[in-house]
Formats: C-alpha cells, sequence, structure tokens
C-alpha cells in the first residue's frame, strides 16, 4: 500500500489531531446539562430498571467513541490517497491520436461509422489501462487538440472521449506525431496509438524522433468498405461580358476499382438547375463544365449521388458550395464627342446605367452622388471630378498637371510590360496590339503603370481628388485595340474594378486553411456563423475576417448590420480514398498493434474510504437517534 | 369588597410595613382574589344551607342537648344524666351523654419545603390562595382558624383567629413564606399534634414529596383525632417535564443527582411512575377515609375551592 496524497507521518498526525479533537467533543458530550427536579425519588424507579443495563450502556457508550474515531481514521486515510503496492510505479504513458478528417465520417462500419468505431478503439485502450497507466486523447485534424488531460481516471477519459468528432478536413498526422513526441518527453514507457482509416498523408521528418526517443508507435485501424465518390474541385465565374450568367466546373472523382455512373445536380440558390449523369472510370478525376447557367444569383450547390441510387460510404464529399459574386449596377457618365467603339463597349455590359453627353455639356455637370464612373473620351476637364474617373487620350494643354502634366508624344509604344495580375487586365490580350502614338506624361505619386513599354506608360491606375481614375495615353482610333476583345474587357474591368465587384471574390474557401474573408472597412471584429449555426467571433486583419474554418458549406460573416456569405468545401487531400489502409509506415517505420496493459482494479481506494466513513456516519446518526446507542 | 377592612387597626401585623411584602401581597391577594373569595363564601354557604353557624358537631361528649350514646355509670359521675327508664327496664345503671357542640378549630397546613418553590406559578404561592381561600370561607363559617406553614418541622404558626376581618391578618402571615428546607411530613405533623392540643380539621396543603413516605405524616393526624385533609398540589410539567437528552437531574431538597438519557419512552414511564404515586395516595386516603384532592396548579384557585368543596370537605 503506498500513499501518494499525503506523506504516512501527515496521514498518522491528522488522524490523531483529529481524534483528540473528537474525544474533546466526546467528553464535552458526556457533560450533562444538569436540571432540578422536585422529587428524584420518582426517577429512581426508571433508573433502576436502567442500572441492568449500565455496562452495556458504558460499553457501548465506548462503542459511539469508537465509531467516531473510525470515521476519522477513514477520513485521514482517505486524504491518503491510499493506493495498491505497485499502483504508482511507472506504467505506460499513451497518447491516442483519433484521426478526425472527413474520411472518419464514413458510415461503413457496424457501430454507426468509424468516428464511432474509433471511440470503441480507445474505449478499449481506456479499460485495458493498467494500475499506472496514463492516456491522454487526442483529437488529430488539420491540427491536434488535446481533449483530455494525461490521466488514468477512466470517467474523466471517456467525457474527453465523447467530445471528439470528425471535421472536413484532412488529417495532419505529422503534426499529430510531434505532439505526442512533445507530450510524451521523459514520460516512462511512452507510446503514440494512431487510431485511423489510415488515410493520411505520411509524415516527413519524424519517424527518426520516434525512434530515438524510444516511443512506440501504434496503429488500430478503422473502417470497412471503400466504394465512394467524391466531388473534388468546384468552381464558378460569372462571364465577364454577361454576367447574368455563370460557367461552372465540377471535378469529380472515383476513387474505387471499379466504374461509377455518378448523378450529378446542380442547384442555384437552392433550386435544381441541371442534372447530369457522369460515368467515371475506376481512379479517374473528371471534369464537367455547365456553361451559360442562369438562374442563380447568389449561391450554388453541385450533389452527386450513385445514379444505382445507392448511398456511398462518405457523404460529406458528395457536395460542394460557391457562392457567386454580388452583382450591381454601376451608373457611368460618358463624356465623349462620339465615339462608336467607347458606346459600343459599354451596351455589353446589361448591368451598366450610362449616360452619354458631349464635353460642351460636361461643364458644370454635378457628378457627385449621381454616377459611380465617368468616362472622360479625349477630353479632360479643368477640376478632377467628384467620382471615379476613365480618362481616355488625356491630352491636355501645357501648364495643366491634372489628370497628368503632358511633355509630348511617343511613338509607336507597345504593350511590353504587363501587370498580369491586376485586375484590370483580367481576361485580355495586349500584347500584340498595336498603338501609333502614345502621350509622353509625368506620373504623379501613387499612379501606377499597369500596361507598358521602357519609354511610355499606356495603362495607368491611381487616385485623384479622393477618387480612382485609370487613364490609357493613346487615342483608341490610333490603334487596333478596339478592333480586339480586350477593349471591351478593360473597360469593364475598369468599371469593375472602380464599383470594387469581383476585386475581393473567392467562390469558395477550402476546408483546413485559414481563411482571409472580405468585411467593410473599419472593422476590428467579425461574426462568423458556420453551417452549423454556430456563432463564432472572429479578428478582422486588414479589413479580412480570419478563420480556419473546419466544416464544408455556406457560411456567412456579420459586422454590425453588413452580413455577408460565402462557401467552404473540402480542404486538399485523399479524403475521398476511403478504404482503409492496414498498415501505417511512416517513413519506414510501420506501427505495431497497441500494447494491452495490465487490467487493474479500481486504484483509488480514497472514495471507498470516503464512502466507509459516511455509512459509518448514517450508522451512527440512526442508531443515536433510535437511542441504541446512548 | 375588602376595602373597608383594609384601615381596620386589628387587621395590621406588626412587623410586616415594608413596601416589597405589600406589592406581594397585592399581586398574590390582589382584588380579583378577594372577590372571587367573597364568592365562594357566598357559594359555600349555598351549598351547605340549613348548616347553622358554630353548630358543627364535635366528637366530645360533654354538655350539649342533643344525645349521643349511652355509657356504664361510673362513681363520680353526675347523678342528673343517669337514665333511669333503663334502670327501671333493665335493672342497669347507665349514663346518658350529650354532644357537646363548640367551636370549630381549622388548621391549613402549608408545605414550604424547598420542592413547593417549583412550578410556573410555583406550586407555594398556590397552596398559600387554596390556604387562604379555605381560611376565609372557615371564617365566614365563624370557625377557628390557624394557618401553620411546616418543612421538616413546624415553621410559623399563626395563632388561632376568628372573623371574617382577620383574613388579612392570614394573607399578611402567608405572604412572606417562602419555599426552603426538606419535607419531613412525619417529623412535622408529629410537631403539629404535640402543640395543638384542640382536636380539629387539619387541611394539609403539599406536595407530598417526602423521600421517607407521606403517609406517616397523615398518620400522625389521624391518630391524634384530627380530622385530616389532604390536597396535593402538583405543577403539569412535573408529571412530563420538557426534557431531552442527556441530563443530571438534581433534587432540589436533598441534593441527590441521576444521569439520565430522557426519550419519549423514558418520559412514558415517568409520567407512569407519577401517576403511581398518586394512585398510591389515593388509595391511601381513600382506605383511611381521609378525603383528598389533587390540584394541578394550572386549575384557577377558585375553581379548585369548588371542586374541594363539592368533594364534601370543610363540612364536619
Amino acid at each position: 500500500m503506498e500513499l501518494p496524497g499525503l506523506s504516512m507521518a501527515q496521514v498518522l498526525t491528522t488522524p490523531a489531531v483529529a481524534g483528540g479533537a473528537v474525544v474533546v467533543l466526546y467528553l464535552l458530550k458526556l457533560r450533562r446539562r444538569t436540571v432540578t427536579v422536585p422529587f428524584v425519588k420518582l426517577w429512581e424507579q426508571i433508573l433502576a430498571e436502567k442500572q441492568t443495563t449500565r455496562l452495556f450502556s458504558q460499553l457501548k457508550r465506548l462503542l459511539s467513541l469508537l465509531v467516531a474515531l473510525a470515521i476519522v481514521a477513514g477520513l485521514a486515510f482517505a486524504l491518503g490517497d491510499p493506493r495498491y503496492e505497485g499502483a504508482t510505479a511507472s506504467g505506460r504513458t499513451l497518447v491516442a491520436l483519433i484521426d478526425s478528417s472527413a474520411s472518419m465520417q464514413a458510415t461503413d462500419t457496424e457501430s454507426g461509422g468509424r468516428m464511432a468505431a474509433a471511440r470503441e478503439r480507445v474505449n478499449g485502450l481506456i479499460e485495458g489501462l493498467g494500475p499506472a497507466d496514463r492516456l491522454l486523447i487526442a483529437q488529430m485534424d488539420a491540427t491536434t487538440t488535446p481533449v483530455s488531460p494525461l490521466s488514468s481516471d477512466p470517467r474523466v477519459l471517456r467525457d474527453a472521449l465523447a467530445g471528439v468528432r470528425a471535421e472536413d478536413v484532412a488529417a495532419d498526422l505529422g503534426a499529430g506525431l510531434r505532439f505526442a513526441l512533445d507530450v510524451l518527453r521523459g514520460q516512462p514507457d511512452p507510446e503514440v496509438v494512431v487510431i485511423s482509416d489510415g488515410r493520411i498523408d505520411a509524415p516527413r521528418a519524424i519517424a527518426d524522433r520516434i525512434t530515438a526517443r524510444g516511443v512506440r508507435l501504434s496503429y488500430a485501424v478503422v473502417g470497412e468498405a471503400s466504394r465512394n465518390v467524391a466531388i473534388t474541385a468546384f468552381s464558378v465565374r460569372r462571364y465577364p461580358l454577361d454576367k447574368s450568367q455563370t460557367e461552372v466546373l465540377v471535378e469529380l472523382y472515383n476513387p474505387t476499382d471499379e466504374d461509377e455512373a455518378i448523378e450529378l445536380t446542380l442547384l442555384g440558390d437552392g433550386a435544381p438547375l441541371d442534372v447530369q449523369t457522369v460515368t467515371a472510370a475506376a481512379g479517374e478525376r473528371t471534369r464537367r463544365f455547365f456553361r451559360n447557367i442562369s438562374g442563380a444569383d447568389q449561391t450554388l450547390e453541385a450533389r452527386i449521388s450513385l445514379a444505382d441510387g445507392t448511398q456511398d460510404a462518405l457523404p460529406v464529399d458528395d457536395r460542394a458550395y460557391a457562392r457567386l459574386p454580388e452583382r450591381r449596377r454601376a451608373r457611368v457618365l460618358a463624356v465623349t464627342p462620339g465615339n462608336l467603339y467607347v458606346s459600343a463597349a459599354l451596351l455589353l455590359d446589361e448591368y451598366l446605367d450610362v449616360t452619354e453627353i458631349s464635353p460642351a455639356q460636361y461643364a458644370g455637370t454635378d457628378v457627385a452622388g449621381r454616377f459611380d464612373v465617368v468616362v472622360f473620351d479625349s477630353f479632360v476637364p479643368t477640376t478632377p471630378p467628384d467620382a471615379h474617373a476613365i480618362y481616355l487620350y488625356p491630352l491636355v494643354e501645357e501648364g495643366r498637371t491634372e489628370p497628368f502634366a503632358v511633355t509630348g508624344l511617343n511613338p509607336s509604344p507597345f504593350f511590353d510590360r504587363l501587370e498580369r495580375h491586376h485586375p484590370l487586365l483580367a481576361f485580355t490580350a495586349l500584347r500584340d496590339v498595336n498603338v501609333s502614338e502614345s502621350l509622353a506624361i509625368e506620373l504623379q505619386e501613387g499612379d501606377r503603370v499597369v500596361a507598358g513599354d521602357d519609354r511610355t506608360p499606356l495603362v495607368v491606375t491611381g487616385s485623384r481628388n479622393g477618387h480612382r481614375m485609370v487613364a490609357l495615353t493613346f487615342d483608341l482610333r490610333k490603334s487596333d485595340l478596339p478592333l480586339r476583345v480586350a477593349w471591351p474587357l478593360l473597360l469593364l474591368n475598369s468599371i469593375d474594378y472602380f464599383v470594387a465587384e469581383d476585386a475581393a471574390y473567392v467562390s469558395s474557401y477550402r476546408t483546413g486553411e485559414t481563411w482571409h474573408v472580405p468585411v467593410p472597412a473599419g472593422q476590428t471584429s467579425a461574426t462568423i456563423v458556420d453551417p452549423d449555426g454556430v456563432e463564432r467571433q472572429v479578428p478582422v486583419v486588414e479589413g479580412r475576417a480570419v478563420y480556419a474554418g473546419t466544416r464544408a458549406g455556406f457560411y456567412s460573416v456579420q459586422t454590425g448590420e453588413h452580413e455577408e456569405r460565402f462557401a467552404a468545401n473540402l480542404g486538399p487531400g485523399e479524403e475521398a480514398r476511403i478504404e482503409p489502409v492496414a498498415q501505417l509506415d511512416v517513413e519506414g517505420l510501420i506501427a505495431e498493434e497497441p500494447s494491452v496493459g495490465r487490467a487493474g482494479v479500481r486504484r483509488e481506494l480514497w472514495i471507498y474510504l470516503v464512502f466507509f466513513a459516511l455509512a459509518i456516519l448514517v450508522v451512527e446518526w440512526f442508531t443515536y437517534h433510535r437511542r441504541w446507542t446512548v | 369588597m375588602f376595602r373597608w377592612l383594609k384601615g381596620d387597626p386589628r387587621g395590621a401585623a406588626p412587623g410586616k410595613t415594608d413596601p416589597a411584602h405589600a406589592r406581594h401581597q397585592d399581586e398574590l391577594f390582589d382584588e380579583e382574589f378577594q372577590r372571587r373569595l367573597e364568592y365562594l363564601a357566598i357559594v359555600s354557604r349555598r351549598l351547605y344551607a340549613g348548616r347553622t353557624r358554630a353548630e358543627r358537631r364535635s366528637k366530645k361528649t360533654g354538655s350539649g342537648i342533643e344525645f349521643a350514646d349511652h355509657r356504664q355509670y361510673a362513681p363520680g359521675d353526675d347523678f342528673r344524666y343517669l337514665d333511669w327508664n333503663v334502670y327501671q327496664r333493665h335493672g342497669r345503671l347507665l349514663l346518658r351523654l350529650f354532644e357537646e357542640e363548640e367551636d370549630l378549630s381549622v388548621y391549613v397546613l402549608i408545605d414550604c419545603s424547598r420542592s413547593m418553590g417549583i412550578g410556573n406559578p410555583p406550586k407555594l404561592d398556590y397552596a398559600k390562595r387554596i390556604g387562604a381561600a379555605l381560611s376565609y370561607i372557615a371564617l365566614a363559617n365563624l370557625d377557628r382558624v390557624s394557618v401553620l406553614s411546616f418543612d421538616d418541622g413546624m415553621s410559623e404558626r399563626l395563632s388561632p383567629t376568628r372573623g371574617k376581618n382577620r383574613i388579612f391578618k392570614i394573607f399578611r402571615f402567608l405572604t412572606p413564606l417562602e419555599a426552603e428546607g426538606q419535607t419531613s411530613l412525619a417529623d412535622a405533623m408529629r410537631t403539629f399534634v404535640a402543640q395543638n392540643k384542640r382536636r380539629g380539621v387539619a387541611i394539609l396543603i403539599s406536595d407530598l414529596y417526602d423521600p421517607e413516605g407521606f403517609e406517616d405524616g397523615i398518620n400522625q393526624l389521624r391518630y391524634a383525632k384530627f380530622e385530616p385533609y389532604v390536597l396535593q398540589v402538583f405543577d403539569p410539567a412535573e408529571v412530563r417535564p420538557p426534557l431531552h437528552g442527556d441530563v443530571r437531574i438534581l433534587d432540589n431538597e436533598t441534593g441527590e443527582a441521576r444521569d439520565v438519557t430522557i426519550t419519549a419512552r423514558v418520559l412514558e414511564k415517568y409520567a407512569a411512575a407519577h401517576g403511581a404515586y398518586r394512585k398510591r395516595i389515593e388509595d391511601f386516603c381513600g382506605e383511611k377515609q381521609v378525603p383528598y384532592v389533587s390540584l394541578e396548579t394550572t386549575v384557577p384557585f377558585d375553581e379548585a375551592v369548588l371542586h374541594i368543596l363539592r368533594r364534601g370537605m370543610m363540612v364536619a
């Protein structure tokens, strides 16, 4: 018997002191209250009956004292936390890494799913804990999170185990093993038990550390079936020149060994838009495009199912989600002496409200609040407008500096230098555009050349009078740009650039990654509501709410009264391949079967001692009130 | 009602004029008490209507006019009382005896032992009021009343007195009595009968808690030709004391102590023992034809007195 709670001296001192107190209290109890009576002889008759049991009565009183002392001794001994000999000797130290990746949501086991099977395996570990064994349970998904302390208390461990659930992410075994090694540093008989279906990326540069530290790596496999089909990519975009319609890309994956007929359904704003049946060969990734999809304004969702009506084992990868970019009507004022190319390009976007006036009519026109964008064609107003502006060939007299001071002309400029990733140039091909001449201009501070050559800028963006502007330094009519598709794209990209449409558009995020969701300016925190309806307060960094999501589906981000929806899909990884891997190989280190501990009896005797003391207390109370011990 | 008597200089007792005593007397024998006494006196006359004052027959035979018995003539007897008719018929000399009429002496004996100080109100106070009430009734019937206190011997004594207006003298006698000393009924009664040769009614008011037994004391009265009346006074808390748990009981007269754990069962046993003790007294008195009344201090004194009268006491 060992006493890890208090030392033997303390355990002996405690009942000695407390026992002394009990004896004092007992003696005080024996001091009787004196009551004056008129005629004691009447009592003697009753006392005479009791005289015969006097010895027994004294024995009962002594027994009562002994009972009280037994209670004190029991409680004091319980404070010492007595354990059986060897119970505190060094035992195993286990870390159970429960794979909580998306593939663990597969419903292919008799117990109701792989996660349920994993819990059963961990329960087996808990039941098999020896007297000195300790176990820590950790949830291993994109990160590794301990859900229990290093404990040998089955109740604590089972409570913690109940909180483990599979997420819509891939598991990071490397992070899990590193966490386990940190936990097991310096612990006796260390062992890492990975409970998984084996569909996790093998980590690197970890096997040597496991071996060097003498940590036993073991593996408990869960899962049975392998039939599954998945959506592995889902991308959506509006057509640049017809934003009422959408193009959708869906990639389907059949990781099984047999061909599968898959029924693919596309839903827009929750209503079915299209249904296709796709046959995917064994191991094939096949892509399908849905072109000219109309009828969806906010969200798109793809769903797949097996064409034979059966259910595959992993439903979580049978759905994909996307949010469509918001469409806004832009109010455009075109100040032009009459330019067919400009007028025609502006007509291409039905979401533009275009007002066309001549330069002469512009004088005195109040644009502030009435127009989002003003297009100045071969005309430069004396003062910059109170709106975003597009300057086409901004030739100004000498001495004027707005928007640029013109110093001369550059013949035959080329689109040599292009900022391909700038939103102005999205979908455009400008490299072979011919321009006869361009203005030699002096850039102002903050101006940025988006396209041009060494000598002269051709497309410039910047800020004037507190509003953004884009300038083309050449005359459209002295180039072949209007004859190319790039022209209307460039003009419409510029307008979109001003009205911020698409600027931060992401059709969907991927689980397991850190998301940066745009929010209105000036916010320091935002609330993200996940597909399960759970609200989380997240920080806003540089105008974006930062959040690491683990569930696929539609989210919403709320800042004040503003609410924006966004979508998240299953992250990268081989989660679609759900066939269990029988053997876990970590850089050549083959995981073994989990070790089995000595099944011990309940080790915490203090509970029994407390119960013992309580039981005696109850007996004492009962006998006292029944006057058996007094 | 007695106000006019209060100014009577004959009723004043020397040495009893201090304010504390007066106040206590006011409390114990207040106007309400006195009013009830008067009521009791009237009621007692109604109950025993037809009986004339001072006409109680004494046990003595003497010079009365009502024939009582015959006895053999003895030399020296008065010839006038020889029954010649009997001599003529039977040839025997018999003397006619007549009952002698005399004033009845009423002795009110109040137990002032320490045990009488227990109770709420104290039993002694209750005994004083009962004693005063009976004394008044006796005085109202022109009897000669003497009040005495005792514990283990006779303590105080109020000489025999007559007339209603002497009640205040009795009040003043009773008021300063205090509960002290032990009870020894036999010794006290032995002293009493030795000191009082004039026989009469002896009203014994006591709790009868005598460690030596109450029988000897009552027998002393009986043997000395007194007519004992026994009024036992007790407090209801004595029958079922409000005790619980471990206590040490202490006899307030003898100082004897006993340890006892009071439970409901013990209380029941005690109540039974107390009842048995009272039954023993009742049986003894019944056997000896001694009138006995048990009085609980919660019963108003006038009701108690009426009860005593209805039991035939105070009527010889």
